[in-house]
């Protein structure tokens, strides 16, 4: 999944280099409709993939809870 | 008049780097490098994956304003097929009230497309990226037909933002009329066609061809 993640922010990337070497309104149109699409959906992907890993666990999971205080 | 010379070379604001393109690209890389890594490797450090996430939506933000002012200039407008002739019309001095605008430099060359045609105001800016967006759409998808025509009436507070308050536009007989102020303040009546000149030739509208019969 985190490679997925990766394609798609090396696509939306691409897109953006397009825009940023030749702006016009292909290249305008491929960053608004391929690239951004691309990054919203890289960003989804490694939103689920840390989840999966637990990262946004609120669980403490190494059995640490209340050693400090 | 030598259009190489410094001076002549471009308007003002396009001497000197352009740093947003620039810090875009740079924060692009980094984030493709990170990226490519990840990618060969199959897991990136959370820490890494952290700084990749920045680099790419800082890319993308600066990337985001880098075309929304470009796509103010008229080269942007008219990179489009259907709007080339248009562009080629403005630049031809060919008698249209726009070109007229044009070559006069009543509106800054830069931003000539945008400065007539975003409306008054700041949320005439908003409206205009708006329409932009489905402008790339219809452009994409072929979904239009000739001869283009605007898809609402065209803003006269666009005019009026420069003329009202001009000595020589408020002398005009017919301009004090105030029936015809109604009129057009209504959007009853547009500056063009009838009293002036059509903003951009129909052969132009009809995307360089004949006009439609």
């Amino acid at each position: 999944m985190m490679r997925l993640a990766c394609v798609f922010a090396l696509i939306s990337l691409a897109a953006l280099g397009l825009l940023i070497v030749r702006l016009d309104g292909a290249s305008a149109t491929v960053f608004s409709f391929i690239g951004m699409p691309a990054l919203g959906l890289a960003l989804l992907l490694y939103a689920v993939a840390r989840w999966r890993a637990g990262a946004f666990s609120t669980e403490d999971t190494d059995g640490r809870r209340g050693t400090r205080a | 008049m030598d259009g190489t010379l410094p001076l002549f070379a471009g308007p003002p604001a396009t001497h000197g780097i352009h740093w947003l393109p620039v810090l875009a690209l740079v924060a692009g890389a980094g984030a493709a490098v990170l990226l490519l890594w990840a990618l060969i490797r199959g897991r990136l450090p959370p820490s890494y994956g952290v700084v990749a996430l920045v680099l790419t939506l800082s890319a993308y933000a600066l990337a985001s304003v880098h075309m929304l002012e470009g796509s103010k200039q008229p080269a942007f407008c008219g990179s489009c097929h259907v709007m080339t002739p248009i562009l080629n019309s403005l630049q031809a001095n060919d008698g249209s009230l726009a070109s007229i605008h044009y070559a006069r430099g009543l509106v800054p060359h830069e931003q000539a497309c945008f400065t007539c045609h975003s409306g008054y105001g700041i949320w005439g800016g908003v409206h205009a990226k708006m329409d932009g967006v489905m402008h790339m759409v219809r452009t994409a998808t072929g979904w239009y037909t000739l001869p283009i025509k605007l898809n609402r009436p065209f803003d006269i507070d666009s005019c009026l933002g420069c003329h009202a308050f001009a000595a020589s536009f408020r002398a005009v007989e017919a301009h004090q009329d105030p029936d015809l102020q109604k009129q057009l303040l209504a959007h009853e009546i547009t500056c063009t066609g009838i009293c002036h000149p059509v903003a951009h030739p129909e052969s132009a509208l009809n995307g360089g061809g004949a006009p439609a019969s």
